[in-house]
């Protein structure tokens, strides 16, 4: 027998919870999707009811409070989603990384968040077959998600039908290996050449051990958040970003309703925001 | 393949000095200590003086998230000096951090939507977007009902239009009634209430 709904009250209690651990807001209106991954939760851990499994969660039995942010985030993606911002990198924004800069110094970009790995190696396929300075620069591709399952899943780089949709065959044939009759698995060197870690964007310490980078994709996480969490994640990935690198958000999502600590860029295929390259300091 | 994996980048340094850096050093530390100040009652009081003082508009924006970060009462009052800035640039950060904790504001609110300063009243309105439906009409019906200034009306019939509660239309059309000069204001609130109509 399924646990019974959960009250307003409790799902404020939770939601709460959520919030304080993610930066992520849930409120009535998504109750019928908070309600089905709290019944999972209850389910996956045997607590019965509403009240035991919360127990559970807020002493953190078994790594519960990372099983619980897992159960929420949303993964779907595909294969160069968005492919307009890759144009961009590859035509302005790393000429502009690269200029008066020693060849010495690692290009860094950035995948946050990464979900099961399609943006990153997106990234590097793009890179490799269209950036004319690939082999002229150490290159330094990380992905990053609060969801450890699909950090986990990003690093075994086997896809199913779907995420290739939008890939050429000569680029399904360059870079992957049939699995199985649905599936297919990226090439070991593609996936040896991305790293993989688990982030939580709202959290300071978390962020700041990543050091900074040139790019970073952020792409359609900052609308699970509130204004405030949205706030602290701005100033995170500016701290984030090296002087003069740039942040490309999801194509509904606007830096300048968040935060004036970027400058706006608007290229020919996209509109990108940078950190400022020079500050006077008070 | 020419790409690369390493350890991962030299990390962020911590922040670089205590709270007490607030208010001294480089813009650097001041931004560092914002970032990283207590959620507590003495470290909101710590920010709300180092709001005051301070000069540059990266530390001041970061002293306004970690203001609306504690969401309290005396995070409110640290914020609201500010929305009466002469500086449109610290409005802005103002307004931002008080719509970034609704909840905190809340209570503060009717008094906001009765300021002697219309400038102030105006940016209330923003305000209200951020609270539940019924309660932002219930304050900005109220508004309309005493409001003597067109501008601050029309920011709150924008609101209202987003919002298009029905229960709106009556100070609505009362405030068309009372600024027949104001052709923009008529059209406004003509909007407001084919919005509510075709939403309820």
């Amino acid at each position: 027998m399924p646990p019974a709904p959960v009250t307003e009250e409790e799902l404020q209690r939770l939601c709460e919870f959520l919030y304080r651990k993610t930066g992520m807001i849930f409120g009535e209106s998504k109750r019928y999707y908070v309600q089905r991954r709290i019944d999972e939760r209850i389910a996956a851990t045997r607590a019965g009811d509403f009240a035991g499994y919360f127990s559970l969660l807020r002493s953190d039995i078994d790594g519960e409070i990372e099983q619980f942010i897992n159960a929420f985030t949303v993964n779907e993606t595909y294969f160069y989603r968005e492919d307009h911002q890759l144009e961009c990198l590859t035509r302005d924004l790393l000429a502009e990384r690269v200029r008066d800069r020693p060849r010495s110094a690692p290009l860094r970009i950035w995948s946050a968040p990464c979900s099961t790995g399609e943006e990153p190696y997106s990234i590097a396929m793009w890179l490799l077959d269209n950036w004319p300075l690939v082999d002229a620069y150490d290159i330094e591709i990380v992905g990053s998600d609060i969801d450890s399952r699909v950090v986990e899943a990003a690093r075994e780089g086997l896809y199913g039908k779907r995420a290739l949709m939008r890939l050429s065959p000569e680029v399904v044939a360059r870079y992957f290996i049939p699995e199985g009759e649905d599936h297919w698995r990226l090439i070991d060197d593609l996936r040896q050449s991305v790293g993989f870690t688990a982030v939580n964007l709202v959290d300071g310490p978390q962020t700041r051990a990543h050091g900074r980078f040139d790019v970073i994709f952020c792409r359609n996480m900052l609308i699970y958040f509130d204004d405030a969490s949205r706030r602290v994640a701005a100033e995170n990935l500016y701290e984030a970003l090296l002087p003069g690198g740039f942040i490309c958000l999801g194509h509904t999502e606007s830096m300048s309703r968040i935060s004036p600590l970027f400058t706006v860029r608007r290229y020919a295929d996209a509109i990108v925001y940078q950190r400022p390259l020079e500050r006077v300091r008070g | 393949m020419p790409l690369v994996r390493k350890g991962g980048g030299e990390a962020v340094p911590p922040p670089l000095a205590g709270p007490s850096a607030l208010t001294r050093g480089s813009a650097d530390e001041r931004w560092s200590a914002a970032r990283s100040a207590p959620l507590t009652p003495e470290g909101v009081e710590m920010l709300a003086t180092a709001l005051g003082l301070e000069t540059d508009e990266r530390v001041r924006e970061a002293i306004f998230t970690r203001l609306a970060r504690a969401a309290t009462p005396g995070s409110v009052e640290a914020v609201l000096p500010h929305l009466r800035s002469d500086d449109a640039r610290i409005r802005t950060g103002a307004l931002d951090a008080l719509k970034a904790m609704p909840t905190a504001v809340a209570p503060r609110l009717a008094e906001l939507l009765a300021d002697s300063d219309p400038d102030v009243r105006l940016l209330s309105c923003e305000i209200a977007r951020e609270l539940p439906g019924p309660d932002a009409t219930r304050l900005l019906c109220d508004l309309l009902d005493r409001e003597t200034a067109a501008n601050v009306c029309g920011a709150a019939v924008e609101m209202l239009t987003e919002i298009a509660d029905p229960s709106a239309a009556p100070a609505l059309e009362r405030c068309a009634a009372r600024f027949p000069s104001e052709p923009f204001l008529t059209f406004a609130i003509r909007v407001a209430l084919d919005n509510i109509r075709s939403a309820s």
